[in-house]
């Protein structure tokens, strides 16, 4: 279908426009980074620093441990979408291929434990974890951030595994593969993609987690993950906006990176399971 | 999803296959069992049983959880207490605004941009990235780039309403309940309406072009082809799209918990927040489960709904 002109042109002025000015906010954070402090004081705002500051992030790098707390959060996020896609192959390939009593009704709970509320669950599992000496500790939240990730990972892996033929376990199968050696070697070797989606959505999880590291890791400094190190910064130093914006980007570049590289795989597997 | 059912006639060929075929039908088999098993235990461990211990510990008087020692007698005070509290009623009804009014924000957001960039024109793949791009963006952060904005002093969106005409003097949005009410909103659907964006715009994809070309070749209006088409082929979508969003406000800490603290005067304090604010401001950990209790049940019914709504999802 042909558009005329005018049609055309309302278009893109409406496309321009809207992703302007839903993402400024991503902007103006950018440039509050790159701002000097007093500058950010001056009123009209300026909407491009007149000396991009940046340096701002290699200082804020050097001032902060802001390295320690994004290697916490890659520990705490490695650890529990490790531990989440561990059992969720197992299981999603089992929901996917089997027809296993109970099967129907684990994979019923596990999509509402989907939905249940962090702010139930931290109640017990502080009760938990405390009594294994576990608060402060980085497991903490390596065991929390997999109550978060593995009812994800288990649909989307099993939806994955749906998508796949079952003539290739058959065909290992007639060439002398054992039933687990055919999934070893065979279906999980084809679903790579697939797995390395459902991996990274669930670091997006893990890294976006502030609920658990509040309540678990509140007062051990050096395990803080980066979104309770910014939470800190932002207590505390009200007036330097800057310097708190610098730090934001860094934590939020990993996730925005995964989200720009594979964005159509994360956008599959959000809508895995519950669109047809 | 579908589930596979076009294998047949492969059998003769396949002795092996004969003693484990997961073609067939009824497939059951001991590894099926000893995949599952470590799921089972790891989410029996992790989430079954401290919902267990949560609703065990709403029906004791406990102040601070201590799994070690003996459990207290069992009492229904904490369940009383909240439903003659009055704290309590705020935070149903601050929860209910807020499910509400955020989502149908994130709706009409995500509804339009979806269909925006559902249009075919050069920058179309861009458009769609950026659109979405907030989704990307930590909870956390979100709360920092829009307490910034909406700073009393310096923030741009003063200056911006200074400039407009609509206010003569800085608002300190922080202080005031419905000011920072409303700045609760704004950050939630900015960060939740990508959320809907991304199911919309699967779910119009999926819409076959020749029911528009037909309904162009009748002369139905671009309004018409709206209401007709694309509104009803998104209707499961919609559904399953509207409950999900509706339980992510439900149930948000983060957002509001960095931005306001539920405050000022209670103004922001959803369930969630007076949940964990009782729990460990308070360490009253039996009332706390006892609002935990109430909000789970909303959620299975809610989640309950969803899959009745979407039977496609097994």
């Amino acid at each position: 279908m042909k558009r005329n002109r005018l049609d055309s042109v309302l278009l893109y002025a409406t496309a321009i426009l809207t992703c302007a000015l839903l993402v400024f906010p991503i902007y103006w954070l950018v440039v509050t980074a790159l701002s000097e402090p007093d500058q950010l004081r001056q009123l009209p705002p300026k909407f491009w620093p007149d000396q991009p500051r940046w340096g701002v992030f290699a200082q804020i790098l050097a001032e902060r441990p802001i390295l320690q707390w994004l290697g916490n959060s890659a520990l705490a996020a490695i650890g529990a979408v490790t531990l989440s896609m561990t059992v969720s192959v197992l299981a999603g390939y089992s929901l996917s291929r089997f027809k296993v009593r109970g099967g129907q009704s684990l994979g019923l709970f596990i999509l509402t434990a989907k939905m249940l509320p962090a702010t139930l669950l931290v109640i017990p599992l502080f009760g938990i974890f405390r009594q294994l000496e576990l608060i402060g500790s980085l497991w903490s939240i390596i065991l929390a951030h997999a109550t978060l990730i593995i009812p994800f990972t288990t649909w989307m892996l099993k939806g994955y595994f749906d998508t796949i033929p079952r003539e290739l376990e058959q065909a290992a199968m007639v060439d002398g593969c054992s039933p687990l050696g055919a999934m070893v070697r065979v279906i999980l070797p084809v679903s790579a993609p697939g797995l390395a989606a459902t991996a990274l959505y669930g670091f997006v999880l893990s890294w976006s987690d502030y609920a658990y590291a509040r309540t678990f890791l509140t007062n051990a400094q050096t395990n803080w993950t980066a979104n309770l190190g910014i939470t800190t910064m932002k207590g505390e130093y009200v007036s330097n906006w800057s310097d708190i914006s610098a730090a934001s980007i860094l934590v939020a570049l990993p996730i925005l990176l995964i989200y720009l590289f594979l964005e159509r795989y994360l956008v599959g597997g959000l809508t895995a399971g519950s669109d047809k | 999803m579908s589930r596979h059912t076009l294998r047949q006639g492969e059998a003769p060929t396949m002795p092996r296959a004969a003693f484990l075929d997961l073609a067939r039908p009824s497939r059951r088999h001991w590894l099926g069992y000893l995949l599952l098993a470590p799921a089972v235990l790891l989410i029996g461990l992790i989430i079954v049983y401290p919902l267990f211990v949560s609703v065990d510990l709403s029906f004791q008087n406990v102040n601070i959880a201590r799994l070690d020692q003996a459990r207290r007698p069992f009492t229904t005070a904490n369940y009383e207490r909240l439903f003659a509290s009055e704290d309590f009623w705020n935070a149903c009804w601050v929860t209910f605004k807020l499910v509400v009014i955020v989502s149908t924000g994130c709706f009409l957001l995500g509804m339009a941009t979806a269909l925006l960039v559902n249009n075919r024109f050069k920058g179309q793949a861009l458009a769609r990235l950026l659109v979405a791009l907030p989704w990307a963006v930590p909870e956390v952060i979100a709360v920092v780039i829009f307490a910034w904005l909406f700073d009393s002093s310096f923030g741009l969106m003063n200056w911006i309403f200074i400039k407009l005409g609509l206010v003569d003097t800085t608002i300190n949005w922080f202080s005031s309940p419905s000011a920072s009410f409303a700045v609760v909103c704004v950050v939630m659907i900015w960060k939740g309406y990508p959320f809907v964006s991304i199911m919309l715009l699967a779910g119009l994809q999926s819409i076959p072009e020749d029911f528009y070309n037909a309904a162009r070749v009748d002369g139905a209006s671009a309004w018409q082809r709206l209401l007709n088409i694309t509104i009803p082929s998104l209707m499961p979508v919609l559904g399953v799209t509207l409950v999900l969003v509706m339980l992510w406000v439900f149930r948000d800490f983060s957002i509001i918990y960095v931005l306001t603290g539920g405050g000022p005067l209670k103004a922001t304090q959803s369930l969630s927040i007076m949940t964990y604010e009782q729990a460990f401001g308070f360490f009253k950990m039996g009332y706390a489960s006892a609002i935990g209790v109430i909000t789970l049940i909303v959620c299975i019914i809610a989640s309950r709904l969803m899959i009745a709504r979407a039977p496609d999802t097994m």
